[in-house]
């Protein structure tokens, strides 16, 4: 195509990098054009972030070179990337929360007079680097209070006013809401206007089609494909992904007939939170809780868990009314929650894989307080094994796993408690396809083990995949319920938006 | 399959990059210079050249005063792992070896069976009952556990000032006969030494192999997790507070019948000596971390420091300078270490 034109804007030439046992790029070659939004797509693992991070100079290459306008250029730290026009916009903010946006902004050249910070010059500068992308927003908030969103307008307006032409987006949508989220894309277009070139690093398929010009495709490691996004639709896209067949990845939902009531929620209220929530799962049954971001549902599987003091109501498990003002009452009564943000809730990073799956069940199975370390250690190989975590070591430090393993290490730690009850949160945000997939593929298994199970998910196409019946709720309150068949996108966007 | 080529390679590399093979290099290694430098002298009864600093008394010595540190260092290191830290200790000691040397001289048993048990009782109980205050603070007021044990660091010493009015308070013989056991060796005595070792040990058992151990570990490295995980984070919290009390009442125990008296002014400073040993140890200061070993280890590395500037005879002025800078040095080099790590980790599992 572009080859026999002149050079593209960016060229990666035979880009290799090695980690102690992964080769994470083998000598990846592709050009990415002037004022284009370039997409950087693969499953987890496959290379994608580490090249969003070699280009920003946050690792060294092993091999190959990287070409800028046709001219060599030398990326050995972050300084370097900014002084060639690189921004990078990550997956986890970084920024001084205890600091105002304005503060923030200016934090590398602070305006000052004699040794004195001026209030006022902060705040201009500040503002006119946030018109520059048209965001409006109080810029004496210290950072730490705006919404993720918000932080990531200040991110990017702070790339942009560092005199960045390529922004580095690194799944910048991850842990946003479809507005917020719609409302990014928005800015990304708007800067495609102003012939900055974006690459953009996603897990998300659908925000390709309708964000990007042009896609490269990494698996493994090395290059598979770089096309323009017009010439492909979704299933060719998953196949050069995964190289494997698109049916393969989303196995057809078995029905399972429900069985006898298992968790039963009656009025269960607490203040500012959500009010009078009432529903009940059966064994076999997948009840989605879906809704906008806010409207609730994470707290309603906290309050069923234990772990908000102020709740009231009445729960009860299989028929029996259950007390629960903490995570141990849940947990005897069977209950468990795989929490959403893995990091923060799910895991101690500090403890090996082992360590953590056997976390919830530690006590119960140890001997007057001694834990068997080969009891856990087999415990722990046992779930390594059915849900596929990769690498398969049980020693490893959870550290070092990719999110989608990280994630099947969550879920692990409440299938090996056994719960006939399990609240999930969230399991796929931020995993890669195939961990999506094979993570749908266990909740699918579960229910049809028994299990009764409420999920939670902010993706529609999950909710309506996975679930045998949708709770919606709205700013708290239960605003309907949808059966499968007559679920769609649709009709649960209405009942979720009010509309 | 493993072959045992790929598996000899990684472990010798563990053993190598492990802090423990570090601690011990540079203790071994310090020894052997000082043994170069320390010179001889002329021993009076046999009439032998003797080592300076390799020879039985000097080395017992040097554990001997070690030991007292390291029992701290072991329940101090429980704090530190589950994200708190414990100032009061020093106080702690000063405390329950007052009380328990009043206590002693006011009942004047008969008997030296009864006065090691009840010696044993009151100390332990009364390091119990500290730490049980700091902990039911450090949970219920939820105030940072540094302040409230500076507090207490302050009250207990003060406690302890009042009742001793000040003065020095003889313990009786029987302690210090018990702790002074020589087991036939001449004017060696290794109690307390032993003591640090069966401490230590149980101190490793039970970070290691019990399920409080392992709560503590997962409280410091994510209480979020902890909760979600359905742990008693208040239980354990005041139980880490409890034990370091534990230690410091038996540390006090050791210390005052070995020295034949107690008094207010005990274990001034020894906080910081017993914080410096967990961190020396690889202790992290932000929870998660740490070895009751390894702060057994950083205990020794900073008594060898102090004993090095004496043994060669340095200015002893210098003395605060060197285990500073020593303290720094040493916590940089693990903190190098560990970052060389992470970057490896981080790097490994990133897509």
């Amino acid at each position: 195509m572009a080859s026999n034109r002149t050079n593209p804007y960016i060229e990666f030439d035979r880009i290799t990098k090695r980690f102690p046992g992964v080769t994470a790029l083998d000598e990846v070659t592709f050009g990415i054009e002037a004022g284009t939004c370039h997409a950087v797509v693969g499953e987890n693992g496959a290379g994608k972030s580490t090249l969003g991070r070699i280009l920003t100079g946050i690792y060294d290459l092993d091999g190959g070179e990287i070409r800028m306008d046709g001219r060599p250029v030398q990326l050995v730290e972050p300084g370097d990337a900014l002084d060639l026009g690189i921004g990078m916009v990550h997956q986890e903010l970084v920024f001084c929360e205890n600091l105002t946006v304005a503060e923030n902004l200016c934090l590398g050249s602070l305006p000052a007079r004699g040794g004195f910070v001026s209030e006022r010059k902060m705040a201009d500068r500040a503002l006119r680097l946030l018109s520059a992308i048209e965001a409006e927003m109080n810029v004496d908030t210290p950072i730490g209070e705006l919404p993720v969103a918000q932080q990531q307008l200040v991110q990017i307006a702070a790339a942009l006013g560092s005199g960045a032409r390529v922004i580095v987006f690194d799944e910048p949508t991850s842990s946003l809401s479809h507005v917020e989220a719609e409302r990014l894309r928005e800015n990304i277009r708007h800067l495609k206007s102003k012939g900055v070139t974006s690459i953009y690093i996603s897990h998300d398929l659908d925000e390709i089609f309708r964000l990007c010009d042009v896609v490269t495709v990494l698996r493994d490691g090395r290059h598979v494909a770089t096309r323009p996004v017009a010439e492909l639709d979704r299933p060719a896209l998953i196949n050069l992904m995964i190289g494997r067949t698109f049916e393969a990845y989303f196995p057809s939902h078995v029905d399972t007939e429900p069985g006898r009531e298992m968790l039963a929620v009656e009025n269960l209220s607490s203040p500012g939170r959500f009010e009078d929530v009432s529903f009940s799962v059966r064994s076999g049954e997948v009840l989605a809780l879906a809704g906008l971001v806010g409207a609730g549902r994470t707290e309603v599987l906290q309050a069923v868990f234990g772990l908000d003091p102020m709740a009231t109501g009445r729960i009860s498990v299989s028929g029996r009314p259950a007390r629960i003002r903490h995570p141990i009452d849940a947990m005897r009564s069977g209950i468990g929650l795989v929490p959403e943000d893995r990091k923060r809730f799910g895991l101690v990073l500090s403890l090996r894989v082992e360590q953590n799956i056997g976390l919830p069940t530690l006590a119960s199975r140890s001997d007057f307080g001694w834990i068997r370390g080969r009891r856990e250690e087999d415990l722990a190989r046992d779930y390594v094994r059915r849900l596929s975590v990769r690498p398969d070591n049980v020693r490893y430090d959870t550290t070092g796993l990719s999110g989608g393993n990280q994630q099947k290490v969550v879920l692990a730690k409440w299938l090996a408690a056994n719960c006939p009850i399990l609240l999930i949160d969230e399991p796929t945000r931020g995993v890669d396809v195939g961990a999506k997939s094979e993570m749908h593929a266990l909740i699918d298994q579960l229910a049809h083990e028994g299990t009764a199970i409420v999920l939670v998910s902010s993706e529609l196409p999950e909710v309506l995949n996975l679930s045998t019946r949708i709770l919606v709720l709205r700013s708290g309150r239960v605003a309907g319920e949808l059966s499968r068949e007559e679920a769609d996108q649709g009709a649960v966007m209405r009942v979720m938006a009010g509309v | 399959m493993r072959t045992p080529g790929t598996t000899v390679l990684p472990m010798l590399r563990i053993l190598l990059g492990s802090q423990q093979t570090g601690l011990i290099l540079v203790i071994l290694l310090l020894g052997a210079v000082l043994s170069v430098f320390a010179g001889y002298h002329v021993d009076r009864t046999t009439g032998e050249l003797v080592n300076n600093f390799l020879n039985s008394r000097t080395l017992m010595q040097t554990a001997t005063d070690a030991s007292f540190f390291v029992i701290m260092a072991v329940g101090a290191t429980m704090v530190i792992i589950s994200g708190g830290i414990d100032l009061s200790v020093g106080s702690i000691y000063a405390l329950s070896g007052v009380m328990t040397a009043m206590v002693l001289r006011s009942m004047d048993l008969e008997g030296p069976f009864a006065v090691v048990a009840l010696a044993v009782l009151t100390c332990v109980s009364l390091g119990v009952l500290c730490g049980l205050l700091n902990g039911l603070m450090v949970v219920g007021l939820r105030v940072h556990p540094f302040i409230v044990t500076l507090g207490t660091m302050w009250v207990f010493r003060g406690v302890a000032f009042v009742a001793s009015e000040a003065e020095s308070i003889l313990v009786p013989q029987p302690l210090t006969d018990a702790i002074k056991l020589s087991f036939g060796a001449d004017a060696l005595y290794p109690m307390p030494m032993i003591i640090m070792l069966l401490i230590t040990a149980a101190g490793a058992v039970y970070l290691s192999r019990t399920v409080m151990g392992r709560h503590i570990f997962a409280v410091g490295g994510n209480v979020e997790a902890g909760r979600y995980a359905g742990l008693r984070i208040d239980r354990i919290l005041v139980g880490v507070y409890v034990v370091s009390g534990l230690t410091a009442g038996i540390a006090a125990l050791v210390g005052s019948s070995y020295y034949g008296s107690a008094s207010c002014a005990d274990a001034t400073g020894y906080e910081l000596y017993v914080i410096a040993s967990a961190v020396v140890g690889g202790a992290s200061l932000r929870g998660g971390r740490g070895s009751a070993v390894n702060a057994m280890l950083g205990a020794m590395l900073i008594v060898l420091i102090r004993q090095s500037i004496r043994t060669l005879h340095l200015d002893q002025n210098y003395e605060w300078v060197v285990i500073g800078c020593a303290i720094i040095v040493a916590v940089v080099l693990d903190q190098v270490n560990r970052r060389l790590t992470a970057r490896r980790l981080a790097g490994a599992g990133a897509g």
